[in-house]
């Protein structure tokens, strides 16, 4: 009985392995983590700025306002309207509708592009922020580039200028056993099979480092994980409040009810 | 109270019952004294079902029943109304934990037969309540109308269609529309929030009127009605107000912290409150890759997604729940509790909590041909473990019940 359980239950995990075959980023496999840090106004503010100068000219945010974000980033109204939104006859109370016509877009992309105020809520911040840094050059494609997370993506590696060029490349790793162990010859030497399908940066190529450039990406995801969820932080910090208070009544509730209960018990 | 209060309450209480309603149905009611924690579940019930009334009543004042303007109105209500955020996560987080609540009320009347003589009615209105909240719970689904408010209902809706002769007509009708629309929205929006909560309501009446009739259980399944004292009162009761108000304000504080917990932290329940494809807007023209219920649908779409046939499926899923409605009838024990029930009632129980457990599980992932061999293993256990009810609770040997608690 033992050894049927035994084999039933590997027999469902090896099932599940080959079911759970989809990774969440695509061809990159696991997406690289990404912690928020909602309350860095710097690293938000600096995202704001990336994403207004970089993605607002094809990508809206059409569930935000103008004015909330300034409120929100600390950021002066009179700097704000200066610095980061265009256009003359935009109000602070506005909602931040984009600049391009879908029709003209479709046209340029074969896709309008999408509107980005719930894409971290959508395929997580994770999601994005490795998306965002797995641009590669790829001849075949209309743009020169692909992406290893979202394959055939419609969107030109926008700050490629920055990054610099990114193409796939191989190299040699250590062979996998089936146990699990790396594969060695007779003298002891791992043995090595050549691999492709990993992102090298072309040095030099980019006026910025890949640490700085992922900063960049970071700030923008940051924001754009702000942008998603405008009162989370708000949230968080509220949710404290509220479960003290629960602990607080809890502690009251069962001392009045031990006094209580002695009546009958 | 009667003697001592005023002559205003006397003046009404002539007029209206007021004072002796509530000294039989709150202050004086008497209830078992020793009871466990499953009997919180109850009192948590109605506590929610307040928070979703009042919270479900404020966010009505921002949300926009219309094809266009629903999604874009939830994150109205999320952004620019104040704290707007705090009644949609309240009654979101709500509508999860009105399920937790009901499941663990469910099965706390299933562990201690909850449902025996003379509670069989009691139970009964509990079915439907549960029926009316799965209902409830599906039309407010589909009002912020994302990419899974709309392909849920697609996928709800088109079971109609699988009802002979009149299925495709049925279909057209529910949704009011060859597709879903505007007019489906606005149906379902009127349901939601006027049709099914008042039904709802009336039905909550029902449960707690027949309740006080014929009192409430305990987990020793001690009939306490047998030993009086001599004003007609149960020895072993205490009244509800302060001793159970009391025991309910510990429960509440705790379910408190618990709801606080997700609503503040994690609203989205892990993609299974808040499903991660309803950030986006319905888009009838690209399907999402995986379209799963939310967590408290799934062991019903496992089953519905065991059956290959969609009638069939239809039929399963409905005979599911509405087996449940039978249950009083289909335990022949002589003891109500699972404490004095004999082994059958035992190991069937454990089956039973696994596999409904796993079929929870299986609804919510993608189908491969081992789930669904597991579904369909799931789907038999379920049903044998109450159309054999009748035959196991009266082959085994019960332990004597007490006779008092």
């Amino acid at each position: 009985m033992k050894k049927f359980l035994l084999v039933a239950f590997l027999f469902i995990g090896s099932q599940e392995a080959v079911a759970a075959g989809g990774a969440p980023c695509g061809d990159y496999g696991e997406c690289d983590s990404f912690k928020p840090e909602l309350n860095n106004m710097e690293s938000l503010q600096l995202g704001a700025l990336t994403f207004i100068n970089h993605c607002y000219g094809c990508h809206s945010l059409k569930y935000s306002r103008w004015g909330r974000i300034a409120k929100d980033l600390d950021i002066p109204e009179e700097i704000f309207s200066d610095n980061l939104v265009f256009g003359a006859n935009v109000k602070l109370g506005d909602r931040m509708t984009g600049s391009m016509e879908p029709a003209v877009s479709e046209t340029w992309f074969g896709i309008a592009p999408p509107d980005l105020t719930l894409v971290t809520r959508l395929h997580g911040s994770d999601w994005v922020y490795t998306y965002l840094r797995t641009f590669y050059e790829d001849s075949s494609k209309p743009y020169g580039v692909n992406n290893m997370v979202y394959p055939g993506a419609a969107m030109p590696n926008v700050l490629a200028s920055m990054q610099g060029l990114q193409i796939l490349s191989c190299k040699d790793v250590p062979m996998i056993a089936s146990n699990g162990g790396v594969r060695r010859d007779e003298m002891g030497n791992d043995i090595t099979e050549e691999k492709c399908g990993y992102l090298k940066t072309v040095q030099g190529s980019g006026t910025l480092s890949v640490e700085e450039f992922d900063e960049v990406i970071f700030n923008l995801v940051n924001f754009m994980t702000y942008v998603g969820e405008p009162s989370r932080s708000d949230r968080e910090r509220m949710g404290w409040y509220a479960i003290l208070f629960f602990v607080v009544f809890t502690a009251l509730a069962y001392l009045l009810f031990r006094e209580y209960q002695k009546d009958y018990h | 109270m009667t003697q001592k209060s005023s002559g205003f309450f006397n003046w009404i209480n002539a007029r209206l019952p007021i004072v002796n309603t509530y000294e039989r149905h709150l202050s004086k009611h008497p209830v078992p004294k020793k009871v466990n924690f499953w009997y919180m579940f109850g009192a948590l019930a109605s506590v929610v079902l307040i928070i979703q009334i009042v919270s479900g009543i404020w966010l009505m004042f921002g949300y926009e029943n219309t094809e266009e303007g629903a999604f874009a109105s939830i994150e109205y209500i999320m952004r620019d109304i104040e704290y707007g955020w705090v009644i949609r996560y309240m009654h979101t987080t709500g509508a999860s934990m009105f399920f937790a609540v009901v499941y663990l009320h469910m099965f706390r009347g299933l562990l201690y037969g909850s449902y025996h003589k003379p509670r069989e009615l009691v139970w009964v209105f509990g079915m439907t309540i549960y029926l009316v909240m799965m209902a409830e719970g599906f039309l407010g689904y589909v009002l912020p109308y994302g990419q899974m408010s709309y392909w849920g209902a697609q996928v709800i809706i088109s079971l109609f269609g699988a009802i002979p002769y009149i299925g495709e007509s049925l279909e057209i009708w529910v949704r009011g529309d060859y597709y879903i629309s505007g007019a489906t929205i606005s149906r379902f929006f009127a349901l939601h929030v006027v049709a099914l909560p008042l039904i709802l309501i009336a039905l909550v009446f029902m449960h707690l009127v027949a309740l006080h009739e014929v009192g409430a259980g305990n987990p020793e399944g001690v009939d306490i009605e047998k030993h009086l004292d001599e004003d007609g009162v149960p020895l072993d009761s205490v009244p509800f107000f302060p001793y159970k108000v009391l025991n309910a304000l510990v429960a509440i504080g705790i379910f408190g912290i618990v709801f606080s917990i997700i609503m503040f932290f994690f609203p989205e329940g892990g993609g299974y409150m808040l499903e991660l494809a309803n950030f986006e807007e319905a888009n009838p023209l690209s399907t999402p890759e995986h379209i799963a219920p939310v967590w408290y649908y799934s062991p019903y779409y496992a089953m519905l997604r065991a059956v290959p046939d969609k009638l069939g499926g239809l039929v399963v899923m409905g005979a599911a729940i509405a087996i449940l409605f039978v249950v009083p009838w289909l335990d022949r024990s002589k003891a109500a509790s699972i404490r004095y029930k004999g082994i059958l009632s035992k190991i069937a129980m454990t089956i039973f909590i696994i596999s409904w457990l796993m079929l929870a599980w299986l609804g919510t992932v993608p189908v491969t041909a081992l789930r669904t061999t597991l579904s369909i293993i799931g789907t038999i256990i379920y049903f044998a473990f109450f159309l054999l009810m009748p035959i196991y609770t009266s082959i085994e040997k019960t332990k004597p019940v007490p006779e008092r608690l």
